[in-house]
């Protein structure tokens, strides 16, 4: 049996941990074992609302969003950073909430997909040009695609047709609605007021 | 012709609001995660579960299942249910890798992995058989093996006489790989009891085979089983049937008393559900100096398990590309230590015609004709193998029409006669695609109020294909009413009996059932069979407050009693060859390549597809069915292959990483046209099948692209960079 440990970065808890052993080598779930449940007290935010959870360090905030807070627009396609359906926003900037320690976000902003409307149901520009551009079949990497959008036109990455497409390489979509989807962030970055056009 | 209008549940999923199987949540769910066996093959003789058992939070660890409580759900191509008939855990014998030696169920999801991590096996191996030639690999005649008429191999004329009299001969071998599906929905769902009745949430292409299945494997009646899928995030084939690991799940909730929520790693999901079987196609075309083609063979070596022989349909359409004389197609099954393969988008007809259409652009360029006059010089109104009519093909309109959109005028015929001003090698390409039109039972139960608002629950998955909407539009069309009046409810067998929703049947199927609830509602309501009527005046006439009418639907030429087929959750569909017609979908495709100067690095930066589906029932929805379908033949002809070393089986590449599928910067531009033309024979609203004919010749029209661009015929995919070197 080959020791692997992966998906356990920047979490002290694992990192500090000997015992780390994949039992079912390749075919296994990779997620790293430790050997008691120690409880870490978190708090941060969720589209704005205050949250604070008893946490094992082991758990993703994929897990704890999903499964705690019962926010499941945010999806799990390969719990290993390698697929961007769990793409949220942590403090502004997006990551892959299957690769974060829950733990990891104490004191930070997250937000998630079902942050990105107005409370009053008004669809986010984004969301109205995905749908208008049908950017999406089955919908299961579409949140994913939305929050890495926003993200793409945020940084300043929606420059050029193949700049979008690059920095949205990181979000797989099997049903393929690629074309769409640069449409929808393409359309979006060239409304006034967006970071895009403006820089 | 319909309307455009936008995806009726693209709301729900731009906002994270649309439910998937995995994302029912409840206060007493308890969680699984299964251990797997890390031999190819041969025996466990002891696992070692205290290590799990100690785990704080952990429930049950689950190592063997009494046949007796758990039976086999069959094979779904052989009268059953299941991907494999298979049930892992109820014996001691590992037919692959991967297998499920152990189920563990505990509060959390990290007790439960922690847990499955230190489960520990014994194992007695044995050797193991993975490819095609290996020793131990053991090949059948298919129609010996499986003496079903569908199944035969199909024979018209003498093709082997006609092909060795033939002026100009052909004759090549084409080898695809392996390949997995991977929806981005990962497989699995909640499984929980209500009382006595089990109800399992999961993505599914086929709830009523997950009721049928589980009843049988159960010893339950099916009325007490509930399977809620109505979103499925992708199945493109892999979802077609019952999983192995439902039963266990379900077997596990009872006795915890608790909900269980299973989300398959997806590392599991290239060993625990079906996959695409590699296959070997050898391909003979005989021809006059023109072109014109007199005879074709077609033998097909394709890959199957040990425990159940899963057949190859490969001729079915090779058959049928063109007016060929004689044809002998011969299929052969090959056994190998490997879960059982399955259907993968366009199963058969993506390698066969990859094979096939490879041929033809190498007959184009034997005789120097052109590869789109050729094609359409031998086109045919007639099924070669029956005689009859197709009820509609419009090939020839679709190379057409494409030529034209693509500017293949263009083209010079030489291979490297193309460039671009930075150096990169052009390639043009093109080949044709066809798919068999077939239709399965349906009931469709349709509710009209006095408020104006109707409701339908009809047999159908939604996975992305739009189903939902092309059905909405049926409605709105009809009735006169505004979409958003209309509720559809597919994919739960609270409403209809379910039947698989695959083989591009899906939409046809249930638009026919919902068409004929129509005519039964109008019936019902008092008003003309055409008129648009204002369906809250009508119901209000009737005195009720709602009316509700049922109706059920069959292909043609079926027997009434088959929806008892569909009831029981199997497979019940008919077509293509129906009493007195004979009904395929087609499509043309045309590619450009561009092979980078010093990388060599292949790109598609554009493709044009035309198809002929019938009526277009869904505008906006068929349009990114074909552009998914493009994608899908990039990824399968430039690159995805599951990789296997032969001395330990199981599939080596089994993570999103490694395995991969095409990204947003592999894919360029896709223009989509149809014919549009409605179907008069095979339904009343004259709609064939389009999501898998989309992706056949794919393959074959980047394959010839890279032809045409470095003088090279790859007959093996994918087609990697080294292959251009
Ligand atoms: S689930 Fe996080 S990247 Fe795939
Ligand atoms: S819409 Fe299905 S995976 Fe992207």
């Amino acid at each position: 049996m080959t020791a692997i440990v992966r998906g356990s970065g920047g979490n002290p808890a694992n990192a500090a941990d000997e015992d780390v052993c994949l039992a079912l080598g390749s075919m296994g779930s990779s997620e790293s074992t430790i050997s008691s449940a120690v409880r870490t007290e978190t708090t941060f935010t969720v589209n704005g609302r205050s949250v604070r959870v008893e946490l094992d360090p082991r758990e993703s905030l994929l897990d704890v969003l999903r499964e705690r807070l019962g926010l499941t627009g945010t999806k799990k396609g390969c719990d290993h950073g390698q697929c961007g359906a769990c793409t949220v926003h942590l403090d502004g900037r997006r990551i892959v909430s299957c690769l974060t320690p829950a733990v990891q976000v104490n004191g930070q902003a997250v937000t998630t997909i079902e942050g990105v409307a107005d409370p009053d149901g008004t669809l986010h520009p984004l969301q109205e040009a995905f749908i208008d551009n049908d950017a999406l079949q089955c919908g299961y990497c579409t949140p994913g695609q939305v929050m890495s959008g926003l993200a793409c036109i945020a940084e300043g990455h929606a420059g050029s047709d193949d700049e979008i497409r690059e920095y949205l390489s990181g979000n797989l979509c099997r049903c393929g609605a690629y074309a769409g989807i640069l449409a929808a962030v393409r359309e979006t970055a060239r409304r006034p007021n967006s970071p895009s056009s403006e820089g | 012709m319909s309307t455009p209008t936008r995806r009726v549940d693209a709301r729900e999923k731009v906002t994270g609001a649309a439910r998937y199987g995995a994302d029912r949540t409840s206060p007493d769910l308890a969680h699984a995660v299964f251990a797997v066996s890390t031999i190819g093959k041969g025996r466990v003789v002891n696992v070692d579960t205290a290590a799990a058992e100690a785990v704080p939070g952990v429930l049950t660890v689950l190592t063997r299942i009494d046949p007796a409580e758990l039976g086999s759900p069959g094979f779904v191509m052989g009268g059953g249910y299941g991907f494999q008939s298979l049930q892992p855990l109820t014996d001691d014998r590992i037919a692959y890798r991967g297998q499920p030696i152990a189920l563990v169920v505990a509060d959390t999801l990290v007790a439960a992995t922690e847990a499955a991590n230190l489960v520990r096996a014994e194992y007695e191996a044995e050797p193991v058989t993975s490819d095609l030639d290996a020793e131990g690999a053991e090949t059948l005649v298919q129609e010996e093996a499986i003496p079903l008429p569908f199944l035969a191999d199909i024979v018209v004329g003498d093709a082997d006489a006609a092909f060795a009299g033939s002026a100009v001969r052909i004759e090549e071998t084409y080898e695809l790989p392996r390949q997995h599906q991977v929806p981005m929905e990962l497989i699995g769902g909640v499984v929980e009891w209500r009382g006595d009745t089990l109800v399992v949430h999961e993505g599914t292409q086929n709830a009523g085979a997950l009721r049928g299945g589980l009843a049988k494997q159960l010893g339950m009646d099916p009325a007490k089983i509930e399977i809620i899928a109505p979103y499925t995030g992708g199945g493109f084939g892999q979802k077609n049937s019952l999983q192995p690991h439902v039963g266990p799940l379900a077997l596990a909730a009872r006795r915890l008393g608790r909900p269980i929520k299973f989300v398959m790693p997806r590392t599991q999901t290239f060993h625990q559900a079906s996959f695409r079987p590699a296959s070997r196609h050898l391909v003979r075309l005989g021809a006059d100096e023109t072109g014109r083609l007199l005879a074709a063979v077609h033998e097909v070596d394709q890959q199957t398990s040990r425990h159940d022989l899963f057949p190859s349909m490969s001729t079915e359409i090779t058959s049928r590309l063109y007016g060929i004389g004689h044809f002998r197609g011969r299929q052969r099954l090959v056994r190998t230590d490997v879960q059982t393969p399955g259907f993968m988008r366009a199963p058969f007809e993506h390698p066969a015609a990859f094979a096939f259409e490879s041929a033809v652009d190498e007959l184009a360029y034997a005789v120097g004709q052109d590869p789109v006059a050729l094609r359409l010089a031998n086109d045919t109104d007639v099924d070669p193998v029956t005689g009859q009519p197709f009820s509609s093909r419009y090939l020839a309109e679709c190379l057409r029409r494409g030529a034209d959109m693509f500017g293949w005028a263009g083209r010079t015929h030489e291979p490297r006669s193309m460039r671009a001003s930075d150096g990169s090698r052009i390639g043009w390409g093109v080949a044709s695609g066809v798919y068999p039109a077939s239709v399965a039972p349906a009931v469709a139960r349709l509710t009209a109020t006095s408020e104006g608002k109707v409701t339908v629950g009809v047999d159908g998955h939604e996975m992305g294909q739009g189903i939902r909407t092309a059905i909405t539009l049926l409605i709105s069309e009809d009735l006169s009413v505004g979409v958003d009046d209309v509720t559809v409810d597919v994919g739960d067998t609270r409403v209809a009996p379910q039947h698989l929703t695959a083989g591009s049947w899906g939409t046809a199927t249930a638009l026919q059932a919902v068409h004929a609830a129509l005519r039964e509602l109008r019936k019902h309501l008092n008003v003309a069979d055409s008129d648009p009527v204002d369906v809250g005046a009508a119901v209000a006439a009737t005195g009720q407050t709602s009316v509700e009418v049922e109706a059920t639907t069959i292909a043609p030429g079926q027997p009434p009693e088959i929806i008892e087929r569909s009831r029981a959750g199997l497979v019940a569909f008919a077509g293509p060859v129906y009493p007195g017609f004979t009904a395929f979908s087609f499509i043309a495709h045309f590619v450009e390549v561009r092979i980078e100067p010093t990388t060599r690095r292949i790109r598609v930066p554009r493709v044009v597809s035309v198809a002929d589906c019938g009526r277009v029932a869904s505008p906006v929805t068929a349009a990114s069915q074909v552009r998914g379908a493009v994608v899908w033949g990039i990824g399968a002809s430039l690159r995805e292959r599951s990789e296997v070393d032969p001395r330990f089986g199981g599939f080596a590449n089994a993570t999103m990483e490694e395995y991969p599928i095409p990204v947003n910067a592999d894919i360029g531009e896709i223009e989509v046209g149809f014919v549009d033309k409605p179907d008069p024979m095979l339904n009343p609203v004259g709609v064939k099948g389009l999501g898998e004919v989309a992706m056949v010749g794919v393959a074959a029209a980047i394959g010839n692209a890279v032809f045409h661009a470095t003088g090279r015929r790859l007959r093996r995919l994918p087609i990697r960079i080294e292959d251009v070197l």
